[in-house]
C-alpha cells in the first residue's frame, strides 16, 4: 500500500503480478516510470500494440503478427518440424542458429499435477500438420524437465507408428562447462548417456 | 570432522547459546524440556538442512521471532570453514564461509552427521515407511546425486497419481514408463548402498553380540522380485504396474514402486521383526548405525559427527560399553543428551566436556 496514492498502490500491485517482480522491484519500477513521462506513453503505447498486433500463428502456434509466420511461409526446410514446449524456447533454438527447418509450439507440457493432458497442448493441430505429409524428421526440444521428458516420450509413440525419424535434443554437460563445478546428478545422468566415439 | 564452535540465535527455546565443543564426548545434560534435543537439531540441521524431527522452518524459531541463527565451526582435513545457517519461514539459506550456497547439492559434505536417537531404535518394529525414511536419508548422505533424483521420482509420482485419479488417462503408459525408469534410478542405489554396509553391519553385529550369530540387511521391494533388481528394474517395475492396473483405478495411487520398498532385517536367516529378542534387535540397530558411520567415514576419509539423542534408557550397559569403545577408537566427535550423569556410563572415557542445559541457557562444567 503507497501511502496516499491509490493509482500507484494499483501500479505496483499489477507489477507485482510479473514474473521475478516482487513488492521493492515493483515499487522501484513504478517510481522511475513516475519520473520520466515520456517513456510512460511509449511504454503503454507498446504495451497496447503487442496486445492488438502480436497473435499465435495458425500453422506452428509460435506468436507472430502476421498469420501464418515467417518461419511456416518462407523458404525453410518443411520436412523437419521442431518441437518446443513455449514461443521463448522457439526464440532460443533460432538465436542458435542451429536449425534449418520449422517449429511446432505445444504452449506447455504435460503435467497430470497441474490439470495439463494431452487434450491442452496442440498435439492435434502438429498430428494434422505431419498427415498433411512431407515431414521425414521430429525434432523434440522439450525441456528437461519431468514434465518436459513426459512430454517427449508421449509424442515419441505417437509419431514413431507413422515411420518418420523422431529425434531428442541431446542433454548432459554443458558446452565450455568444467567438469568440476556440475552437479553430481548431471553428471550421473551424462554418464549414462555417453556415447561411442 | 570435528565441529570446533557452535553458536544459536532464536533457534526453539535456545535464544543466545554458545559452545565450544571438546574433540571426542560432549554431554549435554539437564531436565527433560530444557533443551538438549533442541542443541542436537540445531547440529543435525547445520549439515543436512532438514530437522530430523522432520519440523517446519516456523517450527524452528523462538515464538515470535522472524527467523533462527545456527553457525558453527567445522574442521575437516586441517581447514576450518564456517557454515551459517539463517532459518526464515519461507525458507532456509546457508552461507560457507560468508558465501551464499545456491544449491543443496553445493553443500554436501560440509559437515556429515549421524543421529542415533529412540526413534531409530523403534526402526525394527515400525513400519515400512520409518526405514524407507531412514535408508533414503542414508544413502544420500554418501551420494550428493540422490537427492535430486529422488525429487524427480516424487514428482513423476505426483504426476501420476493426478492422472490416476482423471476419467480421462491420456498419457498413462508414458508416466509409467517415467516411474520405471526414475524408480530404477533410486532402486539401484538403495541397493547399491545396502550392498556396501551390509559387511559392515555383520562385523559390528558379531562383536557386538560375540556369539555366532549372523545378521544381514536386504532390500524388500512391493510385490516385485528382488532376485532380479536392480538389473532389470525397469522391466519389472512396468509389469508391476500393468499387473496392480485394477487396484491403481480404484484407489487413485500408484501401488509399485521404491515409494512403497522396504528394507529387511534379518537375524540368521529370518526377519529380525518376528524372531529376534528385543536384545538382539537393539544390537542390530546399534550395529546398523555403526555400519552407518564406517560407511561415511570411508567415503569421506574423516568420520562423521554422531549425535546420541537420549539413548542411556536404549543400551544397556554392555552394548553402551561396545559403542563407546567403537567411537574412541574411530576417533568420532560425539555430542550425548542425558537426564542425568550417574545413568551414563563413561568408563574408561576421560576427554569429554560436560554441558548443563537449564531452560534454554547452555553453560560448560568444570
Amino acid at each position: 500500500m503507497v501511502h496516499n496514492s491509490r493509482s500507484l498502490t494499483k501500479l505496483v500491485g499489477e507489477l507485482k503480478k510479473l514474473p521475478g517482480v516482487g513488492e521493492k522491484t515493483a515499487l522501484r519500477l513504478a517510481f522511475h516510470l513516475m519520473k520520466s513521462p515520456a517513456n510512460v506513453s511509449a511504454l503503454a503505447e507498446s504495451l497496447l500494440e503487442v496486445r492488438a498486433r502480436v497473435r499465435f500463428c495458425s500453422t506452428c502456434f509460435g506468436i507472430t503478427e502476421n498469420d501464418p509466420c515467417s518461419i511456416c511461409t518462407g523458404d525453410r526446410d518443411s520436412s523437419a518440424i521442431c518441437v518446443v514446449e513455449e514461443s521463448q524456447d522457439l526464440l532460443a533454438i533460432e538465436r542458435s542458429g542451429a536449425f534449418h527447418g520449422r517449429y511446432h509450439v505445444l504452449q506447455g507440457a504435460l503435467s497430470p499435477l497441474n490439470g495439463v493432458t494431452p487434450a491442452q497442448l496442440r498435439i492435434s493441430e502438429l498430428m494434422r500438420r505431419i498427415e498433411a505429409g512431407g515431414v521425414r524428421e521430429v525434432v523434440l526440444a522439450t525441456n528437461f524437465s519431468v514434465e518436459g521428458e513426459a512430454t517427449a516420450l508421449y509424442l515419441t509413440k505417437l509419431l514413431k507408428p507413422l515411420g518418420i525419424r523422431v529425434t531428442r535434443l541431446a542433454h548432459g554437460i554443458p558446452l565450455g562447462g568444467d567438469l568440476e563445478y556440475i552437479d553430481a546428478a548431471t553428471v550421473q545422468r551424462a554418464m549414462e548417456g555417453r556415447s561411442e566415439l | 570432522m570435528r565441529l570446533k564452535k557452535i553458536s544459536l540465535a532464536s533457534f526453539r527455546n535456545l535464544q543466545k547459546v554458545e559452545l565450544e565443543p571438546g574433540a571426542r564426548f560432549n554431554i549435554l545434560y539437564g531436565n527433560n524440556g530444557q533443551g538438549k534435543t533442541n542443541l542436537i537439531e540445531a547440529i543435525y540441521l547445520l549439515g543436512t538442512l532438514k530437522s530430523f524431527r522432520l519440523a517446519k522452518n516456523s517450527e524452528l524459531m523462538t515464538w515470535g521471532t522472524p527467523f533462527a541463527l545456527v553457525k558453527g565451526m567445522v574442521e575437516h582435513e586441517g581447514v576450518d570453514r564456517e557454515i551459517a545457517l539463517v532459518v526464515e519461514r519461507e525458507g532456509k539459506r546457508v552461507r560457507v564461509d560468508q558465501k551464499t550456497i545456491a544449491r543443496p547439492a553445493d553443500f554436501f559434505g560440509s559437515l556429515n552427521v549421524v543421529v542415533f536417537s529412540p526413534d531409530e531404535m523403534a526402526m525394527a518394529k515400525g513400519g515400512p515407511d520409518v526405514r524407507r525414511r531412514y535408508l533414503d536419508r542414508a544413502v544420500f548422505s554418501g551420494d550428493a546425486a540422490y537427492l535430486g533424483f529422488f525429487h524427480d521420482y516424487s514428482r513423476v509420482l505426483k504426476n501420476r497419481n493426478a492422472l490416476l485419479k482423471k476419467d480421462d488417462n491420456d498419457g498413462l503408459d508414458v508416466w509409467s514408463e517415467k516411474l520405471a525408469e526414475a524408480g530404477t534410478r533410486l532402486i539401484a542405489r538403495r541397493i547399491g548402498f545396502l550392498r556396501e554396509i551390509e559387511g559392515l553391519l555383520r562385523e559390528f553385529y558379531r562383536s557386538i553380540s560375540g556369539n555366532g550369530e549372523d545378521v544381514g540387511i536386504a532390500y524388500r521391494p512391493h510385490l516385485l522380485d528382488r532376485e532380479r533388481l536392480p538389473a532389470e528394474g525397469t522391466t519389472l517395475l512396468l509389469e508391476g504396474l500393468a499387473r496392480t492396473a485394477a487396484e491403481e483405478r480404484r484407489t487413485g495411487a500408484t501401488a509399485v514402486g521404491p515409494h512403497r520398498d522396504d528394507v529387511e532385517f534379518i537375524l540368521n536367516g529370518r526377519a529380525l521383526k518376528q524372531y529376534a529378542s528385543q536384545g538382539q534387535q537393539r544390537s542390530f540397530i546399534l550395529a546398523l548405525k555403526m555400519a552407518e558411520i564406517e560407511y561415511l567415514r570411508r567415503k569421506f576419509d574423516s568420520p562423521p559427527i554422531l549425535l546420541l539423542d537420549d539413548m542411556t534408557s536404549e543400551l544397556d550397559r554392555e552394548r553402551n560399553r561396545n559403542l563407546m569403545e567403537f567411537l574412541k577408537q574411530k576417533e568420532i566427535q560425539v555430542f550425548i543428551t542425558t537426564t542425568s550423569l550417574q545413568n551414563l556410563r563413561l568408563d574408561g572415557i576421560d576427554n569429554h566436556r560436560t554441558f548443563l542445559v537449564s531452560d534454554g541457557e547452555v553453560s560448560q562444567q568444570r
